[in-house]
């Protein structure tokens, strides 16, 4: 696939301290097409992230969520002609060599490749793995789709899924809505393990997924609708 | 007598209440739903019938198997709270997708704009467009 339509999106909030590492770990993958959308963040981030030769920066005035971050950089991705989307953490934790793999994959007629990081727990802590396989069952419960990581942030989507995908929520059941909608749309979707880094700083935020998030997310999911 | 000349008026009050409910919602008026609608002709129905009726209450009671009036009335009013509830949390969830939508519409305003002026020769500071 040519690089030059790859977009690579990357949600990012309070992210000032791994935002350029991240920035430029997927600039020297080969990926120039960097689109990082600040969600309202109290520090720097945008402006660290604008400073970066190439990236396309977008800034939330006010702190949606990730879904929603997500959602606007794909919605830019689109504006500047897109032919297929990747999504990655801001905070370092995804590694971007995965990304040639995946796109190879959604050259062979995938619509959707999702990251996986129960394909390969090495390293993963206890707690986060029985985290992401509850959210996998309460994914399998609402959508009947059972998926290894509901929850992965390191996903590529086809110019087909990103037309095709309608979620509505804004924080962290977005990843899972997409699920819905690759049901949805019957996409043709596949799994990779990917590698995860958990690095004292992604372990510090706060407002990463927790079992408190994990039940707002399912009462989100019921009230929405979905 | 005082007791009746009360419960005429109460129904009175209900019935009022209720035609302007149904007013509302013939006249299109914004705030009016259908789901406001429903619960108004319920709750106030209720209470013209059980105003006008006070043995039906009982009687409706023993026969849904909650023995006393009080028992039938703790357990609408859960029923009614939890409704009420849940229509207010979808209710939010839809203003902060409206919320959402605008913050995004802003964002993106930024590559609009780069577009355009890109295509005159000077583009704004806050993005670099790709090539």
């Amino acid at each position: 696939m040519d690089h030059d339509r790859v977009f690579v999106v990357m949600p990012a909030f309070n992210e000032a301290p791994a935002i350029e590492a991240a920035i430029q770990e997927v600039a020297a993958s080969g990926y120039r097409r960097i689109i990082v959308v600040d969600d309202g963040s109290d520090d720097d981030t945008y402006e660290r992230a604008r400073a970066m030769g190439g990236v396309i920066a977008l800034r939330h005035m006010l702190n949606r969520g990730k879904g929603a971050a997500v959602k606007t950089g794909i919605e830019a991705a689109k504006m500047l002609g897109a032919a297929a989307v990747v999504t990655i953490d801001a905070d370092g934790q995804h590694n971007p060599a995965a990304i040639a793999g995946m796109l190879a994959l959604i050259d062979q007629g995938y619509d959707v490749v999702l990251g996986s990081r129960l394909k390969n727990p090495k390293g993963m802590p206890f707690h986060k793995v029985a985290a992401n396989l509850a959210g996998n069952g309460v994914t399998w419960m609402l959508y009947g789709l059972w998926v290894t990581d509901s929850q992965s942030g390191l996903r590529a989507y086809s110019k087909r899924a990103v037309d095709l995908i309608d979620a509505r929520t804004d924080r962290y059941e977005y990843d899972t809505e997409v699920i819905r909608e690759i049901k949805r749309h019957r996409l043709k979707f596949v799994e990779v393990p990917i590698d995860v880094r958990y690095t004292a700083y992604s372990m510090s935020k706060r407002h990463k997924m927790n079992l408190v998030n994990g039940v707002k997310i399912l009462i989100k999911l019921l009230i929405s609708g979905s | 007598m005082m007791v009746i000349v009360l419960q005429v008026l109460l129904a009175l009050f209900a019935c009022a209440r209720l035609v302007a409910g149904v007013a509302k919602y013939v006249r299109k008026e914004r705030a009016q739903s259908l789901f406001k609608l429903v619960a108004s002709v319920l709750i106030w129905g209720a209470i013209a019938v059980f105003a006008l009726f006070p043995q039906w209450a009982r009687a409706l009671s023993q026969r849904a198997g909650f023995g006393e009036n009080l028992n039938t009335l703790i357990f609408v009013g859960f029923v009614v709270v939890f409704a009420i509830l849940f229509k207010l949390l979808a209710i939010i969830e839809r203003l902060e997708r409206s919320i959402s939508e605008i913050v995004r519409k802003e964002a993106l305003q930024l590559i609009v704009d780069a577009r355009a002026a890109g295509t005159s020769g000077t583009r704004p500071p806050d993005i670099r467009l790709p090539d």
